[in-house]
């Protein structure tokens, strides 16, 4: 139409005149490019690229997925292999009574919640195979809910940043200022639970030093955490959660406060306790003095230490290399079923006499 | 209730009622902001959202921060109420414009220039000629000294012929002057919207005249929105103003339309929300319980020993709030924003404009597209909409001799042309009962140019052809007629005329020549009503093959005959004819066997051939629909038989035997009720016979079955597929629209002139035709296109793509929300159900608005199947109507979908991020990176075609999704600072991903696959062939082989849903090259005719019309 006459009339409405028509004015030889692809894309024709799924595509898909899949399985499953890692529960080993019975379980409680008493345990544990340096030391906390709603929501990240916003512990709640309203700093659940369990590690002959330089996130310690917010009124008042903070240290200096407070996603976790820069050799027997402080008794919980190594996925999990590898041999499997299909039972594609009402006629 | 109306008393009764202020706002300036919320709270999507938000300002149950559930509320609130606001404005303004039109108005006895708004009921109201009637008058005075006045009456009920009008006899020959001063009082009904009955009487004071009552008819009316015609002046008093007009109170308010689409959302939705309390009260009550037991040993967590009373609504109200994105809230925004570009292209669409008017399409509601792919019956205006609504001659035979038949036109025939200057006895003959045997008005205008007013379009064309062939009618000056042939005047009087009904099929004129006295009786009618009445010994075979072989072109016949008359013969007749003429008890046939005692022995002088011309690819526009499935039934104001003849030319009824018609007719209850039950027992047999079955019906008839017979009536629509709905008034088509609406069946109504606004406004989809009949039904209607053949594209291609696109559209919406909730739900689990939220505000926000809302809006350019191979195969339009693509199983799907990919990112997420690596946001931000990926890639499956917007979308937006966050990251204050550098750092968080992804994908490839391949659907099929290449060649071929003139029967693949009658087989699939094989009048068609004694009377009673 455009051809013939390059004036396009258009109808439109206004209130004033009622319908009338307008003269669009345009010629093929000014349309630019752009006046082209308006053109196209008004008219719904731009041009497209219309796949479908042919068995081939399909198959050739299905099985480069199997192809690539099952070697990234055995890779991440050999990493996981190669990880060394010693895994030590001690919380039930660390306190006196471990029966069953309501006795036991008020008699583990005071013991724990009893600053007093002497909470020294000491543990032999055996290296499994040459552990190269860093070694990362974790504490493991099973069932403990660091994502409970109550728990995760209690903090206040403008006061942990600024001296300025002490005041500011709305969000804190129930641990956000002690009786005669002076702000806790650090205020909420989360850092007033502070885990505060201490390993020291020493084999047979010397100690092995623990290095607990940047065990926290950098921007923690940068930007998240204030280097002029020193702690205040913490853990001064009844009831005393988890562990002390050393008041003259400010809080970006507080690395083991950090690692706790980047909140756990999933009730059992691991956190960073520090690193061991020396080599361990395989059946050197190491000797661990924990200072058993911290209360999990009054909930169905575990402690455990964790040495470990790590590679390019991190540390020991065989998750990822199994998921691959059966990812990889379904889409396998499913590429040699349709091609069986395909040789079985070959079904042309498109083809007409398929339309219901082609099918009818045709048979008439 | 009457009312009273004292006629140019300016200070009586005045307020009773309204002035003559037009209005059709919905609003107020003050009563907007509450009624439009008002409106838009009460959807239920709406309130939810509301509700939401409200309970988020709570801070200890909300899980995200308020603003992301306000931010969008009110921006979408805004946007509608804008919207309202504007088109009400609109409204306004074209209101006041037609309410401050200047019109003369007699005030205290003086004519005055006011406001139309300021006419009040009793005011005499002037009009001259060409002005528009400003409100409901009775005729008081005309320029015409016999009290007569044309109006043309096409903005009311669509008829463009010009009407008379005479003031009633109280009021003959009062003087111009006097009329100033009329006083007197009419008597007449209470507003009503009938516009073919006005009963009220009228009765002048002294000294007009005596103190008779005059009765009243709708004769001796001015209805609104008509225009005088020819007639220097006319005056009337207001009886009926502003809203309160006959046009006022039939002008329904246009409820908005909610599409099949929208309520199946809607549907969905709330199972939706039930599912949701389900999870919510499951969630809460097993919250509540972990509470009461483990997390009162944490002492971590230090809940309070005391709780507050609200303390159990707590738990279940954060799990309302962490569901809430089960229902996006972008669904609406995305919704609005599709259809309104679905609305563009139609707009935009070149090949949808009126190559000689130059208008295109345009689509006035922007939201109602999708139900243009789900029509299942179209209900259409005949004049104007499928006719061009030009009648020309075309051909003629003349005493054995055919004009015309060489080069098509008979004007430009050398042969006719020629016998016509030697003054042939016969031509000059049947020119003259061209020219006489007719109602028409002729107008001469001050430059001399005759045009012709007349109420039948085939006596116009006659007379324009006798005018072109020198035979010119000139005057019509009383009852005498002046013709002008080649500068010769000839008179005649016309001392009767016996009218057309259709039962007669013939009017004849009885003319006297006022040069020779001779009296003749001219005839024009159908072959079957002139033909047997020839005299003996005229042989009529010539004729009988004329009249067949212009049926075959698809042309109307009509014979022409005469016979003198002796003198005595007609004043023994006319005595006759004026006693039957003042019979009160069964005229109409009384005057038909009168009629028939002088209409004999007719000297046949020949055959007239007329066009009435069709649209362009009408035939073919409604075969192609048909195919696709969709039912058609033709509502006109005109005659039956004018009605049938259309239909048959256009593909709409078969002739026989392959169609049948089947008449309902009936003047009483009983008649009526008879006639339905033997239709529908004919309709019930012949149902399963492959036979094309429609029923016509009159507007009388109608009229007492929907009344009486509602259910039985209903039932006879449900199994016609086409029906054919004569002389029916604008509201009995809304009535059958609503009817079918009531059926449940998706309605589109097309129509072009002001009769057809009601069934427009009232049918799910109204189209407006722009044609010669001005704009008012291309105004009120959703869609206005130029020609009735565009509707094919409007529907297989707009239509089915906006279907398409908007089933997809929805459903992902559905399926993403439920994706993202379930991992809330899965997270819950693991967080000692407490309701935490996995992921922070900003990304749950951003995922719903932004990250999964821009790939999904480029589906508006998909095309499952190119336009051409829906237009060759357009029974694949079923899917849409049916709804395949968008219902509860297609949803089911999804939904498992949105299950599947949840679990997947879930539990590798969980499973690879452990221990040491379990930082809250780090796996939260794996699994929205997971979501993420695995919606871009299902986007990417489910499209059809991919244009460059499409990739730059689906790929654009992963990203965009990256880069957003990776500058959020960037922020030191917000709550992921750094995640996302340190994430993409990670070997393990790519290798999760790709994981996650492909784990995800496969098994849906796999099945999409195996569907497509060995359970596919014909949509698959078609575009298996079309992008393949090969078969769609051949596929054509099949297709033309393949119109079987039979019914499908055979056990379809595609069941029928809801147990319709079959809307699916291509039952008329003629070939479209095959045009206008209509039949003239006389060739057989089976008029139901079993019982014929009875049918007779019917015949009969039905005369009067």
């Amino acid at each position: 139409m455009k051809e013939d006459d390059p004036t396009v009339l258009k109808a439109e409405y206004s209130p004033s005149d009622g319908w009338r028509l307008t003269k669009i004015e345009s010629s093929p030889e000014e349309l630019t490019r752009v006046d082209e692809a308006e053109e196209k894309f008004t008219q719904q024709e731009l041009p497209a690229c219309k796949p479908i799924l042919t068995p081939g595509l399909v198959i050739t898909t299905l099985i480069s997925i199997g192809i690539i899949f099952v070697p990234i399985g055995l890779g991440s499953l050999s990493a996981s292999e190669h990880v060394v890692e010693i895994v030590d529960r001690y919380d039930d080993a660390c306190i006196p009574s471990n029966g069953d019975d309501e006795a036991a379980k008020r008699e583990r409680l005071s013991f724990i919640q009893n600053a007093k008493t002497n909470k020294t345990c000491i543990r032999n544990l055996v290296v499994p195979k040459k552990m190269k340096h860093p070694i990362h030391v974790y504490y493991q906390l099973d069932n403990f809910y660091q994502n409970h709603r109550r728990y995760v929501k209690s903090r206040s990240d403008r006061q942990y940043r600024s001296p300025g916003s002490e005041g500011d512990t709305k969000t804190c709640a129930p641990e956000s200022e002690v009786d005669d309203h002076r702000p806790i700093v650090p205020c909420g659940l989360i850092a007033w639970s502070l885990f505060n369990d201490t390993y020291g590690i020493s084999t047979k002959d010397n100690p092995i030093l623990i290095n607990k330089k940047d065990i926290a996130w950098p921007s923690d310690k940068n930007s998240k955490f204030g280097s002029n917010v020193y702690p205040k009124n913490f853990q001064k008042q009844d009831p005393v959660g988890g562990g002390k903070l050393n008041e003259s240290l400010p809080l970006s200096e507080q690395e083991d406060l950090l690692v706790w407070m980047r909140t756990a996603a999933l009730p059992n976790f691991r956190k960073l306790y520090g690193r061991i820069e020396t080599d361990l050799e395989a059946d050197e027997k190491i000797t661990v003095v924990i200072q058993n402080n911290y209360n999990t008794y009054s909930f169905d919980s575990k402690k455990q230490l964790v040495l470990s190594t790590t590679t390019w996925i991190g540390g020991k999990n065989d998750f990822l290399g199994k998921a691959y590898i059966s990812v990889g041999g379904t889409c396998l499997f499913l590429a040699i079923a349709f091609i069986l299909t395909y040789v079985i039972k070959p079904r042309p594609l498109g083809d007409p006499a398929y339309l219901s009402w082609n099918l009818n006629s045709a048979t008439r | 209730m009457k009312r009273y109306i004292y006629i140019n008393h300016d200070d009586l009764a005045q307020d009773l009622y309204c002035d003559n202020r037009i209005s059709n706002r919905k609003y107020t300036l003050w009563n907007f902001l509450p009624k439009n919320l008002w409106e838009q709270f009460s959807r239920f999507m709406n309130q939810y959202f509301l509700l939401i938000a409200c309970l988020q300002l709570w801070s200890l149950i909300t899980p995200v921060n308020p603003a992301s559930t306000w931010g969008p509320l009110i921006f979408i609130f805004a946007v509608s109420a804008t919207k309202e606001a504007w088109d009400d404005y609109n409204r306004y303004l074209s209101d006041k414009k037609a309410n401050e039109k200047e019109v003369w108005v007699v005030r205290q006895g003086v004519k005055k220039l006011i406001q139309s708004q300021d006419i009040h009921v009793g005011n005499i109201v002037w009009l001259r000629e060409n002005d528009e009637v400003p409100c409901d008058l009775v005729l008081l005075g005309t320029a015409d000294p016999q009290g007569i006045c044309y109006v043309e009456t096409a903005a009311l009920d669509g008829e463009t012929d010009l009407k008379t009008r005479v003031i009633p006899s109280a009021s003959m020959g009062i003087d111009f002057e006097l009329l100033h001063k009329i006083k007197g009082v009419i008597e007449c009904p209470s507003p009503d919207k009938d516009i073919r009955r006005f009963d009220a009487n009228l009765r002048l004071f002294p000294p007009f005249l005596d103190n008779d009552m005059c009765p009243l008819t709708i004769k001796n009316t001015l209805l609104q929105s008509c225009y005088l015609r020819n007639t220097e002046w006319a005056c009337g008093v207001a009886v009926y103003t502003g809203n309160e007009t006959k046009l006022g109170m039939s002008r329904g308010i246009a409820e908005p339309k909610l599409t099949a689409v929208d309520a199946m959302i809607d549907k969905l939705t709330g199972a939706i929300f039930v599912f949701q309390i389900v999870v919510v009260i499951v969630l809460g009550i097993a919250g509540n319980i972990w509470k009461n037991t483990e997390a009162k040993k944490q002492w971590y967590v230090e809940y309070p020993n005391e709780s507050p009373w609200y303390e159990l609504l707590i738990i279940p109200l954060r799990f309302e709030l962490l569901c809430s994105i089960m229902i996006p809230i972008s669904i609406k925004v995305s919704l609005d924003l599709v259809k309104s570009l679905y609305a563009k292209f139609i707009d935009w669409d070149d090949q949808m404009v009126d190559l000689e008017t130059r208008i295109r399409s345009h689509a006035t509601n922007t939201a109602i597209s999708e139900d243009l792919g789900q029509v299942e019956y179209i209900l259409t205006d005949k004049t104007g909409t499928l006719t061009e609504n030009k009648m020309i001659f075309k051909r003629c035979c003349i005493r054995g001799t055919f004009y015309g038949n060489e080069n098509g036109d008979a004007l430009s025939d050398a042969e006719l042309l020629n016998a016509v200057s030697t003054g042939s006895t016969d031509v000059i003959q049947f020119l003259k009962v061209m020219a006489i045997c007719n109602t028409v008005v002729p107008i001469q205008s001050n430059t001399g140019v005759i045009s012709y007013k007349a109420q039948s379009q085939d006596e116009e064309a006659l007379v324009r052809a006798a005018a072109s062939l020198h035979m010119v009618f000139v005057n019509k000056n009383g009852n005498v007629l002046e013709i002008n042939f080649n500068g010769l005047l000839l008179r005649y009087e016309v001392l009767d005329i016996l009218e057309f009904t259709s039962d007669r099929k013939r009017m004849s004129v009885v003319v006297k020549c006022c040069l020779s006295g001779k009296i003749y009786l001219l005839s024009k009618g159908a072959d079957e009503a002139i033909l047997p009445l020839a005299r003996s010994g005229q042989q009529t075979r010539t004729f009988s093959e004329a009249v067949e072989q212009y049926a075959q072109l698809g042309l109307r016949t009509l014979c022409l005959a005469s016979r003198e008359l002796d003198d005595d013969e007609y004043r023994e007749w006319s005595l006759m004819f004026k006693e039957a003429n003042s019979k009160l008890v069964d005229r109409e046939w009384r005057v038909a066997e009168v009629c028939q005692r002088l209409e004999h022995d007719f000297e046949i002088l020949g055959v007239a051939a007329i066009e009435d011309r069709l649209q362009d690819g009408v035939p073919e526009t409604i075969s192609t629909l048909r195919k696709a499935g969709i039912n058609f039934w033709m509502l006109t104001g005109d005659k039956q038989n004018t009605a049938i003849q259309i239909a048959l030319s256009c593909n709409f009824v078969s002739p026989e035997p392959k169609g049948q018609l089947l008449l309902l007719s009936g003047k009483t209850e009983d008649e009526v009720c008879r006639s339905l039950e033997r239709v529908l027992l004919t309709m019930r047999i012949t149902n399963t016979e492959p036979k094309d079955v429609a029923f016509v019906v009159d507007g009388w008839a109608l009229e007492i079955a929907l009344k009486h017979y509602r259910k039985a009536f209903t039932e006879l629509a449900i199994l016609s597929r086409t029906a054919i709905c004569c002389r029916v008034t604008p509201s009995q088509k809304a009535q059958l629209v609503e009817l079918l609406k009531s059926c449940d069946y998706r309605t589109l109504a097309i129509g072009d002139g002001g009769n057809d606004v009601r069934m427009i406004q009232q049918a799910d989809i109204g189209v407006g035709i722009s044609g010669r009949e001005g704009l008012q039904a291309a105004r009120a209607a959703d869609y206005s296109i130029g020609k009735f053949r565009f509707l094919t594209r409007l529907i297989l291609v707009h239509g089915r793509y906006s279907y398409n696109r908007t089933a997809f559209l929805s459903q992902y919406s559905f399926y993403k929300s439920l994706l993202i909730c379930f991992i809330q739900i899965f997270f819950s689990f693991i967080s000692g159900v407490s309701g935490t939220s996995l992921f922070n505000s900003v990304s749950l926000m951003a995922y719903n608005v932004f990250y999964t809302s821009i790939p999904v809006l480029v589906s508006v350019l998909d095309k499952d199947l190119s336009e051409n191979t829906v237009m060759q195969h357009p029974q694949i339009l079923f899917y849409c109507q049916a709804g395949r693509l968008l219902n509860p199983s297609t949803f089911a799907g999804w939904f498992g979908r949105a299950l599947f990919h949840a679990i997947v990112v879930f539990v590798i997420t969980i499973h690879s991020f452990v221990f040491e690596k379990s930082e809250m946001e780090e796996v939260s931000m794996v699994a929205l990176s997971g979501c993420i990926w695995l919606q871009a890639f299902v986007v990417a499956l489910e499209t059809n075609s991919f244009t460059i917007l499409q990739h730059l979308a689906i790929w654009g937006n992963l990203v965009a999704f990256y880069a957003i966050n990776l500058i959020v990251s960037a922020i030191p204050s917000s709550e992921m600072h750094t995640i996302m550098f340190r994430l993409c750092r990670q070997p393990l968080y790519w290798t999760t991903i790709i994981l996650i992804t492909m784990a995800g994908m496969g098994p849906v490839l796999a099945l999409k696959y195996f569907r497509y391949t060995y359970r596919s659907s014909k949509i698959n099929i078609l575009q298996q062939a079309e992008r393949l290449g090969g078969p769609i060649l051949s596929l054509g071929n099949i297709e033309s082989q393949s119109r079987s003139l039979e019914k499908d029967i055979s056990p379809l693949s595609i069941s029928q849903p809801k147990n319709r009658n079959p809307v699916y087989e291509p039952l008329l699939s003629d070939s479209p090259s095959a045009t206008r094989r209509s039949i003239g009048p006389g060739t057989p068609f089976d008029f139901f005719q079993s019982q014929t004694r009875l049918s007779s009377t019917y015949m009969r009673n039905s005369k009067d019309n």
